[in-house]
Parts: structure tokens; C-alpha cells; sequence
């Protein structure tokens, strides 16, 4: 019997490519795949590189995991390899949040809609954060709106870690309200929206709110003295 | 029967019920000497054909770079789609046991011949994978693979019990 050698299988299409990682679309056993490579960087020790390589490929594989035992919609994960440092997801057919948004701002505001994706983006986060789980790059580019039922899927955890502290929670709020301001803010004020739904769905929103308020003072930064 | 590709071989299924020998066929597996070599699943923790096919893909690629953790081929596709790293355990759960009737028969680049013997060494009715979804045992699915009620809202039980396959080994 013979058996392919790579690990990799049908065609890859090189869809972006980030500071760490490429991602490609590609099958996985008949299904339409999404995989994303960790390439190595030739600056770093070969041996320090592919261990931070491999914990780090281990750690979003973890998180999203954890995520969905949480309850919050991210892609199936399909396959790791160890090896060619690469993880295949689920294929999610629909537009990024941002598209959406950025659609509103040009042709109207559906208020129906972004209602439902302000509240749906608000409840995700809280259950992330009441199971301890810091997504690290909450952008309305990170989330996805599935074609048919709406539901909103979170991805890309390749910063996501695990904490309990009101100060990770705060600042991972705290991101999201710089990208949409940046971005979207012919939306009117969506984090509102977002926080009210957060309100409801976290159960310990208070001491995070409150350390919001005190990082939008001075910043994602901690100030370092000295 | 039915016969699915994976990463370049192929996997030939048979689903069989009311089988009255699996003491027998455990014997011969646990000696070696079950011809043609097969893997034997218990069936009702399979509610769809996809994550046996990811556990399947992973089997190949272990096999393909010489690193199966288990003896055979075949048992390391029980292994694999336990989702577990226990092997006696996983073996135990996944695989079959002395009374188990519902089984799945997987075996990889199988010929027409093959299937036909191991047709003959299981002694219960074929029927179509289709029944798959509902023979399957939810309540030991969930408990089996610890898939939570919040879980359950957002996800089918395939695509839950495929990312404890996938994500087995960077738990």
C-alpha cells in the first residue's frame, strides 16, 4: 500500500500572508479547508525557533478549542501537524464583520442586522472572558458572519491565552474599541452595543468595566516607571 | 460498504449490526491473526463518517513518517479517533469488546476480496452507513469526548468530536 508522503493534500492557494503565519485554501478529506502555516524565521535559533514554533501552533489549537467548549462559534479544527507546523481548519463561507460594517457605512446602516452582530460579538466575548480565555486580537477582521444562520465565529487565536485578570479582559475590550473606532466609525457607536450585550452575558462585567475605563485613560500600555 | 479517499489511499467501510461473534474477532485481533488486518470500531460512538475520516488522514500521516504509536495500522485508527492519549483505554472504548454487536469495519486500501472476507469473518447484518446518525449513542458521545451543553448549542457532534481528534496532541 502506498501512502503520500506530505501532509498536505489538493491545492493550495495562498489567501494572506501575515508576519507569522500564510494562510491557504485547500480540501481536507473532501471538505473545503482553510490551513494556516507558521513559517519559521531564519533569524532566530533553529532550535528556539521551532519550539516557539510548535507552542505557539499548540496553543491556538488549544484556545479555540477551550473557546468552543465555552460555547463561542470558531472554525472546526480539522488537523495540527506537528511537523510542517501547520493547523487546517474548517472552511466558514461568509463576509468578516468588517466587510459588513464597512458595507453599512457606505450604503446605510441596517440597524436590524447590527444589532444582531453588536449583541452576538458581546455575548461571544463574555463567555470567552468568564472561562478565562483572552482572545489577544479582537478586530471585526478576526470575526466572521456564517452565510445562512448569522451566527458569528470567531478566529484567528494565535494571541489568545488564558487569564482571569480584570486588566487582560480590559485591554482585550479596549482593543477591539480602537479598531472600530478607526474603522467603523460611520456605524455610530457599535461598542455600546457590544458592551451592553457584554453587560448581560458576563457575569463578573463589573470590575471589567471599570478597569476599561481606567486603561482608555492611559492606553493598552501599562505605564512602566523607570 | 462504501469505499472514501484519504490523502491519497482509501478507506472501505462496513457497518454491521447484531453481531454475535466480536468475542471471537477480539481473540484473533488481540493474537494478531485476524486476516485481512481491519479495524473494528464500536459504532455507536460514530454519529458521521468525517471524524473518522480526520482520524484517518492523521493515522496516514503517522504512518507515512514512521511514528504510529500503536502496533498496526488499524488499531492506531482506533486510537485516533478516540481523541484520547490513553491507548489501552481509548482501544477499549473506541474498539470492541466482548459483547459489542453495533460494529464498524474500517480498513485501508482494502481490495474487493478483502472486503469480501471480512464480510464473512463478522457474523451480523451489513447495513448502510446512513444509520450511522441514528444509532449513535449521544449520551456516550458527549460523556466519552466531554462535549459540553454550551458546546452542543453551537456545534454539531461530528464537527466537536473531529476537534478533539485534530487537537488531541497539543492538549
Amino acid at each position: 500500500m502506498e501512502i503520500k508522503l506530505d501532509g498536505v493534500e489538493g491545492s493550495l492557494v495562498l489567501i494572506k500572508q501575515g508576519a507569522e503565519a500564510r494562510v491557504f485554501e485547500s480540501t481536507f478529506v473532501g471538505r473545503k479547508s482553510i490551513i494556516k502555516e507558521r513559517f519559521s524565521k531564519k533569524y532566530r535559533h533553529p532550535s528556539l525557533d521551532s519550539k516557539l514554533t510548535l507552542k505557539r501552533l499548540n496553543a491556538e489549537a488549544r484556545c479555540m478549542t477551550k473557546a468552543r467548549k465555552l460555547g463561542v462559534s470558531t472554525p472546526v479544527v480539522y488537523a495540527a501537524d506537528p511537523l510542517l507546523h501547520t493547523l487546517t481548519f474548517e472552511f466558514v463561507e461568509g463576509p468578516a464583520v468588517k466587510d459588513v460594517l464597512l458595507e453599512f457605512g457606505l450604503q446605510g446602516i441596517v440597524e436590524e442586522r447590527l444589532n444582531d452582530i453588536a449583541t452576538q460579538i458581546g455575548d461571544a466575548i463574555g463567555k470567552l472572558h468568564d472561562g478565562g480565555l483572552i482572545h489577544g486580537d479582537l478586530t471585526t477582521s478576526n470575526m466572521l458572519v456564517r452565510n445562512g444562520t448569522n451566527q458569528l465565529v470567531l478566529i484567528d487565536f494565535g494571541l489568545s491565552f488564558t487569564s482571569t485578570l480584570p486588566e487582560d479582559k480590559a485591554v482585550d475590550l479596549y482593543v477591539l474599541e480602537r479598531a472600530l473606532l478607526s474603522m467603523h466609525s460611520s456605524c455610530g457607536n457599535v461598542m455600546d452595543k457590544i458592551l451592553a450585550a457584554y453587560r448581560k452575558s458576563s457575569k463578573q462585567w463589573c470590575s471589567t468595566l471599570n478597569k476599561l475605563a481606567q486603561v482608555r485613560q492611559r492606553g493598552r500600555k501599562r505605564t512602566m516607571v523607570g | 460498504m462504501k469505499i472514501l479517499e484519504v490523502s491519497g489511499t482509501t478507506l472501505s467501510l462496513a457497518l454491521f449490526v447484531d453481531v454475535t461473534n466480536s468475542k471471537e474477532l477480539l481473540d484473533l485481533m488481540q493474537a494478531g491473526t485476524l486476516d485481512p488486518e481491519v479495524a473494528l470500531l464500536n459504532a455507536s460512538l460514530i454519529p458521521d463518517v468525517f471524524p473518522l475520516l480526520a482520524a484517518a488522514h492523521k493515522t496516514l500521516i503517522a504512518k507515512s513518517r514512521d511514528s504510529l504509536t500503536t502496533r498496526t495500522l488499524h488499531s492506531e485508527l482506533v486510537y485516533n479517533y478516540s481523541g484520547s492519549k490513553h491507548i489501552s483505554e481509548s482501544l477499549k472504548r473506541c474498539g470492541i469488546s466482548d459483547n459489542t454487536s453495533y460494529i464498524l469495519a474500517a480498513r485501508f486500501g482494502a481490495s474487493a476480496d478483502e472486503m469480501t472476507s471480512i464480510k464473512g469473518l463478522i457474523k451480523g447484518a451489513e447495513i448502510g452507513l446512513e444509520e450511522l446518525e441514528v444509532r449513535a449513542n449521544q449520551a456516550q458521545i458527549q460523556k466519552h469526548y466531554k462535549i459540553s451543553a454550551p458546546e452542543l448549542k453551537i456545534s454539531s457532534v461530528s464537527d466537536a468530536i473531529t476537534c478533539r481528534i485534530a487537537t488531541r496532541d497539543a492538549l
